[in-house]
């Protein structure tokens, strides 16, 4: 019992991560049906950006809360500056055109800032300060609890709380749920798609930059190819949970980092894939629109 | 512009060029093109050239492959690298542990990665396109895994020592010998690919991928041709991986990835989506490109991505993109008489329902007679949230009557066609047709039983000519099979051939003859009704269910419309019609049924609704239709 709530400490922690990706993902698709393969990759950007900043730059050294608000808030800016540039000179040219070509496009993006960041900061493997925040813990019963893991935690689920309320309480979000609707729709009621298409953008690298700097800090190493598996299972969780559905995309996340801990916990990391697949694969037969998606009905 | 080009002598020389190349058999262009690839390269290439040639035959054997799924059935899969895996896989083991010969090898590569297709494509079919692209990921990725966690294949060490294909007594060993064997498998592929386009399967995918609900509902089996699609994707797949294998010598799973998977999908979307010479592009460019870049060295996969989004950018269509149309859709058959014409539909007609009566009563089953019963509604109800759409409705249609369904907008009378056609199954209540229940079946499985239909918005195949939209309508009634399709046996050509045929008559049948080969959408709006008319005829229906045939239409064409609607019925065809327009209404029906906020308030004879009390309350201070008017003028 121990063993097992000492995995679902782990599971939760990474699955907030994947959450964080997993969100960005639905909210572009929500809005533009783009699944946007580079999402991970942002989250390798932001990782990057957040550790020049605490080692090159040296800001490791300022007062903790300062070094901590610096290393998200620029990271988290500067990637959304990439995302818009992304949409705006690969996706934008070809949104109403074919849906493979922006497809492509997604994927070549996704190579393009991999090898861009190995251009840039090289391809070995980096280290975050590792002490940047304590690394001792407490335990609770036999579980034990780091405080890394309670911060990141709360940062993330305060990332997703905030974004719930900005979705749900100002009149862009609620342009942004209009148009994941209907779109025509929504153009016809004079929403501002082109701005919405853009906030969707900004805030996907935003939370992708957030989750790539809490990996540095959680992990410690990072690694240009680093956003490759983590878009792939915030991909994956996107989709358990209903991709377009915002709900759906954190408790998918939060699902895939609780299945990925208990397989290398019980069983061997190395089917960590297979079990993650076979599980989403098996949840889209039995519920072929996600776990909190809705069936479009077809009209005609 | 290729107008303008044709004004010239040049162009004109070209066209006919092209024309005189256009009648030569598909297979003899292959082969002449291949060969004389394969001659240039082997005599003026070294082994370097030759063995980047032999890639490229590799990942245009793929290509073609996934072009299959991707270009022709419109399906996504990331993780086509997994087929590939596969084949390799059981040619490698085969080779090494049970001492086959390479050839022997080749049919079973091929059956496990059908089955392989079929398993992956099973499951899929039901979701939405988008959810494809995680889920063949993951089976690509599973694959991959698999083979690495699995200790008989060598886990993460592979295959090693696999032999080189031995043909009676002559071994295969130098990239020339590759670059042969490999242009043997490609012209294979390219051929069979090639016959599938032109086959009723490929205009089944066309039809698909524009439009899957309206292709089921004209009767394209589209769940089986999806399944269909990945597994012969996965059996190319599989000639390829084995082909990689014994060339390679050695493989272990990092030879299959996701990136494989993308770089394949690339290849096509590159070359242009569907299109064959596009694959070979698309694989030329995708091979070769990266050993062009090397001098690049660090930079070269960065350098490949740019240039990889900026010709998306510059070509979204693909730098070969794919051709279907054909300007001259009846060129070379034989003329037929107006009259003739008609006779024929009738004649053909007639052999038809016979024979479906013949099948009807064998069966067990009492067919109906002209004025009998041959559509029974049973208290339908369907229901949307907290509404009603149709509410109760029961009514019988006699074989041989034009009946009509009337009523305001909104009143469900498209929702009760849906339930009829399968299209959306009822709450409650039954619908028999011929006797039988129809409720629950398959939308294709109804056309196959003999309910035609067309839509309210008209729902043509856009990426198809005129004649094309009405050949994928008699897609039920093919007799041919895959393989024939694949062969072009000359049984599968005479089965073309009728369709081809039929389709012309049919469409002069409505009156467009002359715009077959036009695309469907450069049609007038009333000429498109009529070709979705055309369309639901060709499967040789008992009933036609025609919703709003008339919307959209000026007066003159409404005039042929009625005209049309009667010659069906004189072919012995039970209609339904639902319209707005009174006076034609009137004038065409038998019969005529009310509908109100999915409630049959009325049903009885033109001149019985007219004057029903009910119905001219339902209509009353309504603007949108003419009911009012009508009656005005009537008094
Ligand atoms: N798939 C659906 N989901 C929800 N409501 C639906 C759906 N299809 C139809 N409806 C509703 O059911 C009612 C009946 O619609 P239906 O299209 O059958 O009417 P109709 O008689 O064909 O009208 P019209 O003359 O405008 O074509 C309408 O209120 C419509 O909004
Ligand atoms: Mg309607």
């Amino acid at each position: 019992m121990g063993v097992f709530l000492q995995y679902t400490v782990i599971g939760l922690t990474v699955g907030s991560f994947y959450a964080l990706v997993a969100l960005g993902y639905t909210i572009v698709y929500g809005i533009i049906r783009l699944i946007n393969f580079a999402q991970g990759d942002l989250s390798m950007v932001g990782a990057f950006l957040g550790w020049t900043l605490l080692v090159s730059f040296g800001f490791e050294h300022l007062p903790i809360y300062l070094a901590l608000v610096i290393a998200f808030v620029v990271p988290m800016i500067g990637t959304a500056v990439v995302n818009l540039g992304i949409l705006q000179f690969a996706y934008k040219p070809l949104l109403r055109r074919s849906l493979l070509a922006i497809l492509i496009t997604a994927l070549g993006m996704s190579l393009l800032l991999q090898n861009a960041a190995e251009l840039i900061w090289g391809a070995a493997i980096e280290a975050y300060p590792p002490n940047l925040l304590p690394l001792s813990g407490f335990f609770v019963g036999p579980v034990h609890v780091t405080y890394v893991q309670i911060a990141l935690v709360t940062a993330s689920l305060l990332l997703m709380g905030g974004l719930v309320a900005f979705v749900q309480g100002t009149t862009m979000g609620t342009a942004m749920r209009a148009l994941a609707v209907d779109h025509d729709a929504a153009r016809l009621m004079g929403i501002d798609v082109d701005a919405v298409i853009r906030i969707a953008f900004v805030l996907g690298a935003m939370l992708a930059a957030a989750s790539g700097v809490m990996l540095g800090i959680y992990y410690v190493q990072i690694h240009f190819t680093m956003g490759f598996l983590l878009g792939l299972r915030a991909f994956t969780a996107a989709v358990l949970g209903g991709i377009g559905n915002i709900p759906g995309a954190m408790v998918g996340g939060l699902l895939i980092g609780l299945l990925e801990a208990y397989t290398t916990g019980y069983l061997s990391g190395t089917w960590e894939d297979v079990v993650v697949f076979g599980v989403l694969i098996t949840v889209l037969i039995v519920k072929p629109t996600g776990l909190f998606g809705e069936r479009v009905a077809e009209r005609m | 512009m290729i107008a303008q080009l044709a004004e010239r002598p040049v162009g004109r020389a070209y066209a006919t060029v092209r024309d005189r190349l256009g009648r030569t058999p598909y297979w003899s262009r292959v082969i002449v093109v291949l060969v004389a690839i394969g001659a240039a390269v082997i005599s003026w290439g070294d082994d370097y050239v030759t063995a980047v040639a032999v890639s490229v035959a590799t990942y245009a054997m793929l290509g073609l492959g996934l072009n299959i799924v991707v270009g022709y059935a419109g399906l996504l899969d990331l993780g086509y690298a997994a087929f590939f895996a596969i084949g390799a896989y059981t040619s490698a083991l085969l080779m090494t542990q049970a001492h086959w010969n390479f050839f022997t090898t080749l049919p079973f590569a091929v059956l496990f990665t059908g089955t392989a297709g079929a398993i992956l494509g099973y499951p899929t079919l039901r979701l939405r396109s988008d959810y494809l692209a995680i889920v063949t990921l993951g089976f690509g990725e599973m694959t991959r895994i698999t083979f690495n966690n699995w200790e008989f294949a060598g886990g993460p060490n592979g295959v090693l020592g696999i032999p080189w294909p031995n043909f009676f007594g002559y071994e295969f060993n130098t990239q020339g010998d590759f670059f042969i064997v490999g242009l043997f498998l490609l012209a294979i592929a390219m051929i069979f690919a090639e016959h599938l386009d032109h086959s009723r399967l490929g205009r089944g995918w066309v039809a698909i991928k524009d439009d899957e609900f309206a292709a089921e509902s004209v009767g394209v089996p589209s769940l089986r041709l999806k399944l269909f699609a990945y597994v012969m994707g996965g059996m190319w797949g599989g000639l390829a991986g084995a082909f990689f294998a014994t060339r390679i010598g050695a493989i272990d799973p990092t030879s299959f990835t996701f990136q494989l998977s993308v770089l394949i999908l690339i290849v096509i979307v590159l070359g242009g989506t569907g299109s064959l010479p596009g694959v070979l592009l698309g694989a030329l460019v995708v091979v070769a490109l990266p050993e062009v870049l090397r001098e690049l060295s660090d930079v070269r996969l960065l350098v490949f991505a740019i240039l990889l989004v900026g010709m998306m950018l510059l070509r979204p269509q693909g730098l070969w993109p794919r051709i279907r149309r054909k300007p001259k859709p009846f060129y070379g058959l034989e003329e037929e008489e107006a009259e003739d014409t008609a006779a024929r539909i009738l004649r053909e007609h007639q052999v038809q329902m016979e024979a479906r009566d013949r099948r009807h009563a064998a069966a067990g089953h009492k067919v109906p007679s002209v004025g009998e019963t041959l559509l029974q509604v049973e208290g339908v109800v369907q229901q949307f949230g907290g509404l009603r759409a149709v509410d109760n409705v029961s009514f019988n249609v006699r074989r041989g009557e034009i009946f009509s369904i009337i009523g305001p907008n909104g009143g469900g009378k498209t929702t009760l066609f849906n339930c009829i056609t399968g299209v959306q199954r009822p709450k409650r209540g039954q619908v028999l047709f011929d006797g039988r229940p129809v409720v629950g079946l398959r939308p294709h499985v109804i056309v196959a039983r003999g309910i035609g239909r067309t839509f309210q918005g008209i729902r043509l195949f856009k990426n198809m000519a005129v004649f094309e939209n009405v050949m994928v309508g008699l897609y039920p009634r093919h007799r041919t099979m895959t393989w024939q399709a694949m062969l072009h046996t000359p049984g599968e050509r005479k089965d073309e051939l009728r369709t081809l045929q039929e389709s012309r008559r049919w469409l002069s049948f409505v009156g467009l003859e002359s715009v077959a080969g036009r695309l469907a959408t450069e049609l007038s709006y009333a000429d498109q009704r009529r070709v979705e008319i055309a369309r639901a005829l060709a499967a040789h229906p008992h009933l036609v269910l025609f919703d709003e045939p008339a919307a959209g239409m000026n007066p003159t064409e409404k005039l042929e419309l009625v005209a049309i609607i009667r010659k069906i019925r004189d072919l012995g065809i039970t209609v339904i019609l639902i319209d707005h327009d009174m006076s034609l209404v009137m004038r065409v029906s038998d019969r005529i049924a009310v509908l109100d906020h999915g409630i049959l308030i009325a049903l009885g004879k033109p001149a019985e609704i007219q004057n029903n009390p009910a119905v001219i309350e339902a209509y009353l201070g309504r603007e949108d239709d003419d009911m009012g008017t009508l009656t005005a003028q009537e008094a």
